[in-house]
This record gives structure tokens, sequence and C-alpha cells, in this order.
């Protein structure tokens, strides 16, 4: 369904933020991009969500390149948006709604859905988020948490078939965090695509997904299933993913890998 | 989990089947001023880019550089006549030559500014209708002279001499100006700029006023351009004029009060950090000799500008 063939981003022709990438997504699948931060998990994200364009290589979608141009043709437009949904890493500049209501229906309206129908997938969404108290509160009285939620309904509510998250949890509570990953699991079991940009280990362990990695020098270093990548120390350390770690135990000091989630063992 | 997912969200078949065709989306005016907003990253990129190169006057202190920019204004605004201008207009192309500066990229600019706010500005004046002189063009011929109010309206009307004069002493003095106020930005770090100002006694607190409003215009940008991006992902097709309005009287509204969050936090961040009403700068470090002799020569180029007749 998704192909990107040997794409390559820089910002502002000098900084480079993915050097030839190529993978493959299929319908149905759950993918990480894992990578230090810097190493272009986002960029590869938003170019995914055609929201920037590689500067060279191909990105297809159903076949169809996906480029300025073909990105300006009605149909492609509304097929291409409704199908894929993104999830910014900032959920501030994702809600620029007055209200939490107003928001999750801003998508199924562009798509062309009328009011009453638009108005039932955004009071299914508040009731399958948790939000229903939310639903008239101005977007920028929301805590940290809710935001995520809004933001994620807010594009639940257009259906899309592929969900591109950057960092999910990234700054959630612990309740948050695993409410979220409970939702994506089920989204993805109802048959929805997701994509998870992330350097958390413990959440592709989760997922339990096929994980791309990418590296400091922004190049697709390995791409295979969650176990082979998690258990790659080598791998894990070349791409600053985990790192040495000093403490003590019983009075005295010793050192490990030390990952947050696989790696610290003694 | 599985249970409460409504069921919208299990059928995949509602997307649009059909791909490709319907025309074509026409850029709207706010993505074409969202794409001039996300210049300014570039604008503000290729600045500092080529203000951090290697060349005399690179490596110049920004204080005898702010000295010399001030010097040159004061003898491009007081010369009288065209050829020091013309001088002053080659020494500059020179320069930009010497610091390896990319003289096309660069011109475009001085040129483009020196067009609308020198020449166009000053064109009427080359009309004897507007300054008396003697016409060495003639474009239009009247069957006899005007008089209103408190203009005289001559039978012949044209380009006089004078005007020409004018025109050329007006656009190169702004040409002038332009293109030395560019040399010293391209060559200049923004920081060192503002730091330097400090030698015309411009007090610390409003430098500093100066840098953060400079930098929370790139970081307001960022913030534009990207919220203008969450709302391309959810939009499918064209959006209307008046909706476009709507968003970005919405998004004023949304900026005004980040940037009001984002003050209180900045002066919770100085207060944290010792502030306590008087702000110091770090200073300088010192002025070598090299720099010295390369500010003398630059001045007293300036100086010779001034007494050329």
């Amino acid at each position: 369904m998704i192909q990107v063939r040997n794409i390559h981003y820089s910002y502002y022709q000098k900084f480079a933020a993915l050097i030839d990438v190529s993978l493959g997504i299929a319908n149905g699948e759950k993918f990480a991009v894992i990578g230090s931060n810097g190493s272009g998990k986002s960029t590869l994200l938003q170019i995914l969500a055609g929201l920037l364009f590689p500067s060279g290589g191909d990105y297809l979608f159903h076949d169809v390149a996906v480029t300025e141009s073909t990105l300006k043709e009605k149909k492609f437009l509304r097929f291409f948006r409704q199908k894929i949904g993104y999830v910014f890493q900032d959920s501030d500049i994702q809600l620029f709604c007055p209200t939490v209501i107003d928001e999750l229906l801003f998508g199924p309206l562009q798509v062309g859905l009328d009011r009453e129908e638009a108005m039932d997938r955004a009071i299914e969404i508040l009731k399958m988020l948790k939000i229903e108290n939310l639903k008239s509160r101005p977007t920028y009285m929301l805590s940290g948490g809710e935001k995520k939620r809004v933001a994620l309904g807010s594009v639940l509510t257009m259906n899309p078939n592929v969900l591109l998250l950057d960092e999910p949890t990234n700054g959630l509570d612990p309740r948050t965090q695993v409410f979220l990953m409970e939702l994506i699991l089920a989204l993805n079991e109802a048959g929805k695509t997701i994509v998870i940009a992330t350097h958390d280990l413990s959440l592709v362990g989760e997922l339990h997904s096929r994980v791309a990695v990418l590296s400091e020098e922004h190049r697709l270093e390995k791409v295979g299933t969650a176990d082979e990548i998690l258990y790659d120390e080598a791998l894990l350390l070349k791409v600053n993913l985990i790192h040495e770690h000093i403490h003590y135990h019983n009075g005295k000091a010793h050192s490990h890998l030390h990952s947050h989630y696989l790696f610290h063992k003694h | 989990m599985k249970s409460n997912i409504p069921p919208f969200l299990l059928d995949s078949s509602s997307a649009s089947s059909q791909m490709r065709g319907g025309g074509r989306v026409d850029m709207s005016y706010l993505e074409k001023g969202i794409k001039g907003f996300a210049a300014l990253f570039t604008e503000g990129y290729a600045q500092w880019d080529l203000s951090s190169k290697k060349s005399f006057l690179h490596d110049l202190d920004a204080r005898i550089k702010i000295v010399f920019w001030i010097l040159m204004i004061a003898v491009i605004s007081l010369k009288r006549a065209v050829q020091p201008e013309a001088a002053i207009f080659l020494f500059t192309f020179t320069l930009a030559a010497l610091c390896r500066l990319n003289l096309i990229v660069f011109y475009k600019k001085v040129l483009v500014l020196g067009f609308v706010f020198g020449f166009l500005v000053a064109a009427p004046s080359a009309l004897n209708a507007i300054v008396p002189g003697k016409v060495i063009l003639p474009l239009l011929t009247l069957s006899r002279p005007h008089e209103f109010w408190i203009y005289h309206v001559p039978q012949i009307i044209g380009i006089t001499e004078e005007g020409i004069s004018i025109i050329s002493l007006l656009t190169l003095r702004v040409l002038n100006s332009l293109s030395i106020s560019f040399l010293i930005l391209y060559t200049t770090a923004f920081a060192d700029i503002i730091k330097a100002l400090n030698v015309i006694r411009v007090p610390d607190t409003f430098l500093i006023i100066i840098s953060m409003t400079y930098k929370y215009i790139f970081t307001f940008a960022h913030i534009v351009s990207d919220m203008h991006l969450a709302k391309k992902a959810r939009l499918a097709g064209v959006t209307g004029r008046e909706e476009a309005r709507d968003w970005i009287a919405g998004r004023i509204a949304f900026v005004f009060k980040k940037t009001q969050i984002e003050c209180d936090e900045v002066f919770k961040a100085m207060l944290s950090r010792g502030f306590s009403g008087e702000i110091k700068f770090y200073h300088y470090r010192k002025i070598t000799g090299k720099d010295w002799s390369t500010g003398l020569c630059l001045i007293a180029a300036a100086i010779a500008f001034l007494i050329m007749k």
C-alpha cells in the first residue's frame, strides 16, 4: 500500500534529514520507525502524510506517486487525505478550532459528510476517548493528555485507513500512555494500518510491530520484526537508542547497557 | 477496548474509491501567504549561513563594522553629486566580491528594492512639470501653458537634464545605502550586530528586546507553518475564502494567546536565572590589531568619499 523508494530530503538544501530511504508498509500492518532525536523520523512521517515532498526518490500510495502535482488533483487529494490521518507530536499546533467538538467535526465536514453524520461520528469518538465532558471546552484549556486524545479524535472522525502517529506517548502520564496504546492496538485489530515514529523502545515492544531503524546519519539501518530489532544490541547501540549506564547496587558501582526496556539486565 | 470502537471506524470502504481526475486544486491566497511566511526561515537561514563564511569583512569585529556602516550611510546622504555616489557603488561592489558573496543574489535584492524605493519614487521629478529645467526629451506638447493653484504646467512637457541628475543621485543613494546595509548584514551574525549596537549607546534592555523579538519572529513563523501543515493534513478539498479568513483570525488569536503564555514563561525563566531588573550582556573579545588596521582602511575610504568632489 505504501512504497517509499530511495527518498532523500534535506532542510534548506543543506541539512540532510533522510538519505536514500526505501521501505514498504502493507495494509493493516503495525509499523514503527525508530531512531534517535534528529534522525529523520518526523520528516519521514510528514512525507508519508504528503506534507513534505522528497527532493529525490519516489513515494507511492496505492501505486500512485504522491507529489505536489498529484496532490493538486481534486479527487486524489480527497482520496489521500481521507485514507491517511496524521497525528502531530505537538498537539497544540494540531488543534486549531475553537472548541473540542468543532475540532472533531472539522475533518468529516471537509470530506463532504452531512452535518448529522459528522456529529454522530464526533459523539461516538468523544465516548470512545472518554472525553464527553470536554465537548464544549476551548482547546487551549485542556491538559497535555486531553489535547492528545482530542488530536487523535480529530483524525479518527475522518475514518482514515492509515494512522501516522508521531511520538504518540511523549510527555503523557502512564495511565494515558496505557489508554493510548490499548486504543492503538484496538484500532489495528479493527483494520487500521498503524505507523508510529518513536524512540521509545518499550512502545515498540508493546506494539510488536515491524520496525525500521533510522541512523543518526539519516539512513535506514535495518527493517525487521520487533524481536529482531529489540534484541540486536549492537544495532541499537550504533543508532544511539541504548547507552552504557553506571549506577549503584549495594554500595557498588557497575555499568551495563540501558534502554529502559530490554537491556536493563544485570 | 475493541468493543468501544465505533462501527464507522470498522468500515474501510467509506473513503472515495475514485482516485484520479476531478480537476485541479488552485493554491489559495492562504497557502501562498503561509509559503511566504515559511520563506522567513530560509531567509533567516541564508543570513546565518552567509554571515558564518570566512573573508576579511566576515572576520572583522562587528563594532568596527557598525561604525563603518553608520559613517558610510552619513557619507551617502551628504554627497550631492553623482560621481562620488557612483564611486561608492563600485567600492561596495568590490567589497561584496572580495567577501565572496553571491553577487547575482546580492544585487538582485539591492536592485529590486533600489528600483522601487529609489527610481520609482524619484521618477516624477524628471519631468519639467515637477522640477523646472532644460528639456532634453520632449514627451507632450500642449496648446498653451496652464496655471493651476500653485502649479505651473509648461506648454512642452518633457524630461529635463536636472531631473535626470536628481533621479540618478537619489537612485544611487538608495542603491548605495541598501548595498552597504546588506553587505554588513550578510557578513555579520545577527547576534553580533545586536551586541555591537552597544557602541552607539543603544541600551542593553532595548537590545535584548530586539534580539528576543527577532528570535520569536522565527519561533512563531515556525508555529504558523506547522499549524498550516496540521490543517492541510485534514483538508480534503479547497478552502473557501470566508473559511480561510476565519481560520486566519482564529490562528492570530491562538498565536496571541501563545505569545502571552510564552512571555510569562520566559519571564519566569529569566527570574530563575537571577534576573533582577537589570540586564547584563556578555561583552566582546578585545579588538585585535588586525581589526584596527582593517577598520582604519575602511574608515579612511569613507572619509575619502566624503571629501571627494
